[in-house]
């Protein structure tokens, strides 16, 4: 600490390129964290799909809808226990308005809750949503964020062109679900479920079926079961890909823009930008005050004291930086959900927040890259000689 | 015993594969309280003793004592520590940190010693007030002209209270009014506060206010 004043009198030396480099590398860190924050939801919301649960879509892109009539002949697969209609509906209280978004999913009921047992309905609940047909079952995060609760109605259109049918639909919420964080963690709390049927009708019986959720007798058979079922509509014009819950919803993340892949690659070049920049930095300002440091070692400043002061200069740096891209990526990541398009793919993660292990990650990758970049002159300085140092005047 | 003893020192710098003789065998001897100035013609090898005796350089061959320790025997890092008690350096050129004050430059010295902030405060302000320059303890190096530079500089060197000062040179860069002042003061470092000065100078005037002028010629001490 007695250095910290020598320290930060050198940065504010020439305080603008100080600034520029720790702006930059906040930008740097902001990056890697909310990257890293959305990697770490992607992930998460894999890793709670069920094994034992399977999806049926169009085999060229979940935007083509599959026949009504595939149920059956996918029922009948030996080792599938149960099916459901699935349908994305794409509801919104305001058609094109996304701020206030959130999943909503026309599916086959009975078997659907079955299927997804995490969505904790009474039977009592469970009975009141399977006879209304309007009827809808809400995740306590939507209910608590519009301020619905049973009974209440509100209405939906879509923005997806096969279920707009010049009204919005109207529904009545029949059930407010539960969630067990212990037995099913990481389950959706913003779902919105409404009837299948209830699409079906009002638009004509001509929209077919986004996916099927199957569920499989033996997760270890899901392969098998997969390919039976691909197989059997290879020959029809609307082929299928049957997979794993979890592939269906990295798949169905995908269509975000593979905003994982984007924000890696960008996340990976701007980091090494930033250290060649930080480098580029350290090395003019050390090599600025060459008498400097040959005075402050004949003073009796010890080679590894000088070095460890270059270090100390780099390491202020990198803190700053990493502090400020910190709170940048924590205002992002909150207001990441609210943003059109990439808000409509990350709604639904849970826990969606700034970690301790990825604040750690981004705070300790700008230390590392302030080390990296203040080594090579801090060592330099370490090694240079009192007497040519001081020839330099 | 003498404060600086150089015994059969020689110093060849390599350059490629050249080397080039600096100082060829010089003995000498600095009692304790003693105003030594070396002078000599450019080249001659003033600056690489006077860096020697101040051990941030060592001889080819030789042995270097002062304060009775034999610089030759201390590691880089117990030299460093050696420099910071034992020696004050006066550079032509002053050589003061731009970014700190008067006082924080001073206190450069006290920062590698067991003091509190207060302590090194009121050591650095005792300092400047010593030469003169308490009232400025707050202006940067670029407010202030090149005596009071050196003035500062000097209060740097001795604000440890090392054994001997070494000066390069110190009126080098100085007008004859600013060099009588700085002069002035190393006489009373010498005299009131009984430091040991090792001077390089070309300057005459700066010359005679020495005890004791020795010679330095191609890498001899020719003349007392």
């Amino acid at each position: 600490m007695r250095f910290l004043p020598l320290i930060l009198a050198h940065l504010r030396r020439n305080w603008i390129r100080s600034l520029l480099t720790v702006l930059a590398m906040a930008v740097c860190i902001f990056l890697i964290c909310t990257l890293r924050t959305f990697v770490a939801a992607v992930d998460q919301n894999l890793r709670t799909a069920n094994a034992s649960r399977l999806v049926t879509r169009h085999a060229v892109s979940l935007v083509f809808n599959v026949p009504v009539s595939y149920q059956e002949r996918i029922a009948s697969v030996p080792g599938v226990r149960r099916v459901a209609k699935v349908v994305w509906f794409g509801g919104a209280r305001r058609v094109g308005d996304f701020s206030d978004f959130f999943p909503n999913l026309a599916v086959e009921a009975d078997p659907y809750l079955d299927i997804y047992p995490e969505f904790l309905l009474t039977p009592d609940q469970r009975r009141a949503f399977l006879a209304d047909q309007r009827g809808c079952v809400i995740g306590p995060d939507t209910a608590q964020r519009f301020g619905w609760k049973v009974g209440d109605t509100f209405s939906l259109e879509s923005f997806i062109p096969p279920y707009r049918t010049g009204r919005p639909f109207d529904f009545v919420v029949s059930a407010i679900y539960a969630t067990d964080e212990a037995r099913y963690p990481g389950t959706d709390r913003t779902l919105m479920l409404f009837h299948y049927n209830y699409l079906w009708e009002a638009t004509g019986r001509r929209i077919g079926v986004g996916n099927y959720a199957l569920e499989i007798d033996d997760p270890g058979k899901a392969g098998v079961i997969s390919r039976t079922i691909d197989e059997m509509f290879d020959n029809s014009d609307a082929q299928t890909k049957t997979e794993t819950e979890a592939a269906f919803r990295a798949s169905f993340v995908a269509l975000a823009g593979n905003l994982a892949l984007l924000l890696n690659s960008i996340g990976l070049a701007v980091s090494f930008t930033i250290l060649l920049v930080t480098a580029n930095t350290m090395a003019m300002a050390v090599r600025d005050r060459r008498t400097e440091i040959g005075v402050l070692k004949t003073l009796g400043f010890s080679s590894a004291r000088v070095m460890g002061l270059i270090l100390g200069e780099a390491a202020l740096l990198g803190a700053a930086g990493g502090a400020i891209g910190l709170a940048l990526s924590q205002v992002m990541i909150r207001a990441l959900p609210r943003l059109p398009f990439i808000g409509n793919a990350v709604r639904g993660f849970r826990d969606l927040g700034l970690s301790p292990a990825v604040g750690s990650l981004g705070f300790g990758t700008a230390l590392l890259i302030a080390f990296l970049a203040g080594i090579v002159p801090a060592v330099l300085a370490y090694r240079a000689r009192i007497t040519d140092l001081l020839r330099q005047t | 015993m003498a404060m600086v003893e150089v015994e059969a020192v020689r110093k060849v710098y390599r350059r490629d594969t050249q080397e080039i003789p600096v100082l060829a065998g010089i003995d000498l001897a600095v009692p304790e309280g003693e105003f030594v100035a070396l002078r000599g013609p450019s080249g001659s090898g003033k600056t690489t003793l006077l860096n020697l005796i101040a051990g941030i350089d060592r001889p080819t061959s030789g042995t270097v004592r002062v304060a009775g320790t034999d610089l030759g025997q201390l590691s880089e890092n117990a030299l460093a520590r050696w420099r910071s008690r034992h020696i004050g350096f006066i550079f032509q050129f002053y050589n003061l940190i731009p970014v700190l004050t008067a006082a924080e430059n001073v206190e450069l010295p006290l920062l590698l010693e067991r003091l509190s902030r207060r302590e090194r405060r009121e050591r650095a302000l005792l300092a400047l007030k010593v030469v003169g320059l308490a009232d400025r303890s707050q202006h940067y190096p670029r407010q202030l002209s090149g005596g009071q530079e050196q003035r500062v500089a000097i209060a740097r060197a001795f604000v440890s209270d090392p054994k001997v000062l070494v000066a390069d040179e110190p009126t080098g860069d100085l007008d004859a009014k600013s060099a009588g002042e700085i002069l002035d003061l190393m006489e009373t470092l010498n005299r009131e506060f009984k430091k040991t000065i090792v001077m390089v100078t070309h300057d005459p005037r700066a010359a005679d206010r020495a005890h004791v002028q020795r010679h330095l010629e191609k890498g001899v001490l020719t003349a007392s």
